[in-house]
């Protein structure tokens, strides 16, 4: 199992929800890959990047396949791709090391310019998910009959949150937002410079006490983390 | 106890403690109820063989010490000395189980940093076993 790598340059993207009746993000993506590509960097699917829980066959197939064919890409031109492991596709746990050309891990600890930087999905602190993962994964499927009917019901949450580089404002940190921070202080104590989540849909970038909060928020709104020698950054991807 | 959260209860089993350039951790058959992460700083561990320390790693940011007294009860197996000033997270046994429930990857770390000392020992003792034979044949 692979759970540490260095990479100098890597973006972090998260929730795709490639397959998804609501996803309509497939062709951004697309040119998104190709600037990656032409930068050099390394880039890490950070979870629920292809939807097996809420699949549309025909999304699915429209969406993967081209994507599968820039990830081989990306892969012949020397660059690393990982797939951290989500919970909209935790069935690629039983996937471990290699999927779509990708390098699957649960989680992934990377260095980068002497930076030691971890990425995760981040589902394990959904209290929800926690508490029960068989009654999550229903109510996730049934969701996803919904939204055949109605694809713009898509769970959005509020954006009023953050600002528009994704700090909180510290009175209107949601209790979902605490339990990440409360995971992520975890695991800086443990000699992490910062932690990087997605899962939540809500981009955020929060200095805690012993290091850097970064969640990537979902590609559904265009948001991804840069990491360059160490520096990481929440950007935004503007469609060129 | 009831009215204190887990957070706080996680917080009792685990503490952060720093080490000047030359101290120990701890020695090599000492009692030992605390395993360690180091935080910062960079720790060597030696045993004694025969009459002589020898050096079994050096470790630094982010690795794991002193798991095996910890999980096993037993007096500690080498000496851990900081080669220069080093923090360290450390906790008991109720810390481990409560830091394993919040933060599951911890789990995953720790074994795979297991698995890979014993696949160091395991080249090692093959090695040594390879040059026992050596030397037998050679006085044979």
């Amino acid at each position: 199992v692979i759970l540490a790598a260095h990479e100098e340059r890597m973006v972090v993207v998260s929730d795709l929800h490639l397959g998804n009746p609501a996803s309509n993000t497939g062709s951004t993506f697309r040119s998104f890959l190709d600037y990656v590509g032409t930068k050099g960097f390394a880039l890490c699917l950070n979870g629920d990047a292809v939807e097996m829980l809420q699949t549309l066959f025909s999304h699915l197939i429209r969406e993967v396949l081209p994507l599968m064919t820039q990830i081989s890409r990306l892969r012949r031109e020397g660059r690393s791709v990982y797939y951290a492991v989500g919970n909209h596709d935790i069935y690629l746990e039983h996937f471990l090391d290699e999927w779509l050309g990708t390098t699957v891990c649960p989680f992934l600890n990377v260095t980068s310019g002497g930076k030691r930087i971890r990425v995760e999905h981040g589902h394990l602190y959904d209290p929800f998910f926690a508490r029960s993962p068989a009654v999550y994964e229903s109510l996730t499927r049934l969701g996803g009959h919904l939204l055949l009917m109605c694809p713009q019901g898509h769970r959005v949450p509020p954006s009023t949150s953050n600002d528009s580089d994704g700090r909180h404002r510290s009175s209107e940190v949601s209790s979902v937002a605490l339990h990440h921070h409360r995971a992520a202080e975890a695991v800086l104590r443990r000699g992490f410079d910062v932690v990087i989540h997605g899962h939540t849909h809500q981009k955020e970038s929060v200095v805690l006490r012993d290091g850097l909060y970064v969640n990537s928020g979902t590609w559904m709104r265009g948001t991804y983390v840069e990491i360059d020698h160490g520096l990481v950054q929440l950007k935004q991807w503007v469609d060129r | 106890v009831g009215r204190l959260s887990s957070a706080k209860l996680a917080q009792l089993n685990e503490r952060e403690c720093s080490y000047g350039d030359g101290q120990y951790l701890f020695r090599e058959g000492e009692t030992g109820t605390e395993m360690f992460v180091i935080q910062q700083g960079q720790v060597l561990v030696t045993r004694k063989a025969g009459e002589e320390q020898i050096s079994l790693a050096t470790l630094g940011r982010g690795d794991f010490l002193g798991e095996m007294a910890l999980l096993e009860g037993l007096p500690r197996d080498a000496n851990a000395r900081a080669v220069e000033p080093t923090r360290v997270l450390a906790m008991g046994q109720g810390g481990l189980l409560m830091r394993i429930r919040r933060d599951p990857t911890f789990a995953m770390e720790l074994l795979h940093c297991l698995s890979g000392r014993i696949r160091q020992l395991n080249a090692t003792v093959s090695r040594l076993t390879e040059e026992v034979h050596l030397t037998q044949k050679d006085h044979a």
